[in-house]
């Protein structure tokens, strides 16, 4: 009985409309936003940085104090040194040089390559963490909403909790009880930020629920876990990716945060922890706490703007 | 008969909130407890050093501190001394912990206030423009304008404003000065910097907000009729569209308060050496002062979850449109 219900349920599966022209009608209508345009072709840009880049930069790490604080290249700071033998200031004029595009810091090592192996770090924190939230929110969002009762009651009170608490405040006090290496501080940023996935996912699975091709599904013998994954999540699915996209942002600034209080990776050079050691360089070398920070801007920026175009092109009521 | 299904909801309201505190003191317990730090940690380097035995000292200051009781009994006593006000003791500043929030809160209380206020104001005026002036190119350029708002790190944002006004041009200290009186210029003066820091990101927010949001209500039959009666535009757009959209905007600003604005302060805190509770958990941190981290978070919770209630409750009054089952 199972195994027929199932190939009819499969039969039905085949008259869904033509994956690749959906994704095409939602390609075309994503595209005609300049601004979301941008901010993919940012982000393609910036995996690429982070994929390759690192082969043709220094070593990171490569401390040299015999070039420190140089400009960027086409700035010129003035610097005054003691001389022991004259007893006296002398002011030397130094310029950026192509051998340092976008400087050294204060231990002469290459900015551009440490920018470049920070876009790695950053964009694994952010697609990893929001990785996990997004699936956790998926889970429990779906789960609240299909088996009801006590389950999804339990659930959603257990949401409220950790939505009360303000998130970068918890994530604080997580990594300092269990301590800053790279690969918890992405665990506890997933392990905290899924609250308001989870109810988005719960109230859209809820108005599908009493829809007629889940009733039709149902009625025709499909299986909870062929309802869900065939019928439900499916149908989620454009909110999720809205949702990873504007949520990616926020981690990304997240561990940035967390690396400039003293509560980063200090093995791996994140944007945050090159940005922290700029802040107290700032009358020396400014660029240092420039230079981070506005590839974490830029990086933001384009999240969300792709994230925004995503929204309307996905939104039936939107005229792109 | 009105009265009675509005209180009976607040009683509702404040039990549920009760509920969700005891969940946040429950998980903030359990996170603690779990954590692989004793105690004693701090101690054992010294002790090492003298020759002495660390797991006799571990034993002695876990004794010293209940933690040789059985979990449950931990527990109660945590509730119990949470329920009195009692939030530890803190030994890099040798003070209770209550002690050290009732001297820096304030400092946070200024920033968090100002910088809201500075942000409702400013985004709620310009947002209104921008729906009355709708695809004009002010409209764009401010649209345009809150999507960096929104997308610029606030410390980096803060780093910058230091870097420009302070060591560039000279027209503000790089720190904040703690000596100043809370109520004078002065102190007004040395929290432009802050402020502004803190209070772009939601200001960006709330441009976007009471935009959509007038947006929305600028379409509805009602504003035709209100037209059609005669009103002054400024009638309409400000008794009619203003208001209704006024109501989700409140909630919007009052969740801002929690997600947002505790940790833009917590870092706008540390950048400007302002001594407020960030500064001093940001401390404590590097101190390893468990009870001060704890406790700040906690309030910050408590803050949030006090902030939800009131909403809530404001709500029976904003709107008399809902009922509550």
């Amino acid at each position: 009985m199972v195994e027929t219900s199932g190939d009819i349920v499969k039969g039905v599966g085949r008259c869904m409309p033509n994956r690749t022209r959906l994704i095409n009608y939602y390609w075309q209508r994503t595209r005609r936003n300049k601004l979301a345009i941008f901010g993919l072709a940012f982000i393609i840009f910036l995996i690429a940085l982070a994929a390759i880049g690192p082969l043709f930069t220094l070593d990171p790490t490569e401390a040299n104090f015999e070039e420190t604080n140089i400009p960027p290249v086409r700035f010129t700071i003035e610097r005054s040194v003691y001389n022991i033998e004259t007893d006296d200031f002398t002011t030397t004029k130094i310029s950026g040089t192509w051998k340092h595009p976008l400087g050294t810091d204060s231990k002469g090592r290459d900015m551009l390559a440490m920018i470049v192996s920070g876009a790695r770090v950053s964009l694994l924190v952010g697609l990893i963490a929001t990785g996990i939230a997004i699936i956790l929110g998926t889970i429990i969002g779906v789960v609240s909403a299909y088996l009801g009762g006590w389950v999804d009651n339990a659930l959603m009170r257990f949401t409220d909790v950790m939505m009360t608490f303000p998130f970068f405040l918890l994530l604080v006090l997580i990594v300092f009880i269990f301590g800053p290496s790279l690969a918890f501080i992405v665990l506890a940023i997933g392990l905290t930020g899924w609250t308001g996935i989870a109810r988005l996912i719960r109230s859209e699975s809820l108005s599908l629920r009493t829809r007629e091709f889940i009733v039709a599904a149902k009625a025709l013998g499909a299986s909870d876990n062929r309802v869900v994954f065939r019928h439900l999540i499916p149908n989620v699915i454009s909110l999720i990716i809205i949702m990873a996209t504007l949520s990616i942002p926020g981690v990304i600034l997240a561990e940035a945060a967390l690396s400039f209080i003293g509560l980063g990776d200090p093995t791996v050079p994140s944007w945050g922890i090159i940005l922290e050691s700029g802040q107290h360089t700032l009358d020396t070398a400014w660029w240092v706490a420039v230079e981070p920070g506005i590839m974490l801007f830029l990086t933001v920026l384009a999240f969300n703007f792709l994230g925004d175009g995503l929204r309307d092109a996905f939104d039936p009521k939107s005229n792109v | 008969m009105r009265k009675s299904w509005l209180s009976d909801y607040i009683v509702k309201r404040i039990i549920y909130s009760i509920i969700i505190a005891w969940g946040i003191l429950t998980i903030t317990f359990i996170l603690v407890r779990v954590g692989p730090n004793s105690p004693a940690d701090k101690y054992l380097a010294n002790i090492a050093a003298r020759g002495g035995d660390p797991a006799q000292v571990t034993a002695a200051v876990e004794a010293r501190y209940g933690l040789d009781k059985p979990i449950y009994v931990q527990y109660f006593n945590y509730m119990g001394n949470l329920f009195r006000g009692n939030l530890g003791w803190s030994f890099s500043t040798s003070m209770p912990v209550s002690e050290l929030i009732k001297t820096h809160w304030i400092y946070s209380f200024q920033l968090i206030f100002l910088s809201s206020l500075f942000a409702a104001f400013l985004g709620i005026l310009i947002g209104i423009y921008s729906a009355v002036k709708q695809y004009t190119k002010t409209d764009y350029a401010f649209t345009f304008l809150s999507f960096i708002g929104i997308s610029i790190p606030n410390f980096w944002l803060g780093i910058m404003l230091i870097l420009i006004f302070s060591v560039k041009f000279g027209l503000f200290k790089t720190y904040y000065d703690t000596t100043l009186p809370l109520f004078s210029l002065d102190n007004l003066k040395a929290l432009v910097l802050p402020v502004i820091t803190l209070g772009t990101g939601m200001l960006a927010g709330y441009v976007r907000y009471t935009r959509s949001a007038m947006l929305d209500n600028l379409k509805k039959a009602f504003v035709t009729t209100a037209r059609a009666k005669g009103l002054p535009e400024r009638t309409v757009i400000g008794k009619h569209v203003f208001r209704n959209a006024l109501l989700p905007l409140v909630t919007i600003i009052m969740f801002d308060l929690g997600s947002i604005v505790f940790g833009g302060a917590y870092l706008t805190e540390i950048i400007f050496g302002i001594p407020g509770l960030g500064q001093i958990s940001f401390n404590a941190i590097f101190a390893n002062d468990y009870p001060v981290v704890v406790a700040v978070t906690l309030i910050g919770t408590f803050m949030v979850l006090l902030v939800n209630l009131s909403t809530d409750i404001s709500y029976t009054y904003l709107d008399p449109r809902i009922r509550y089952g």
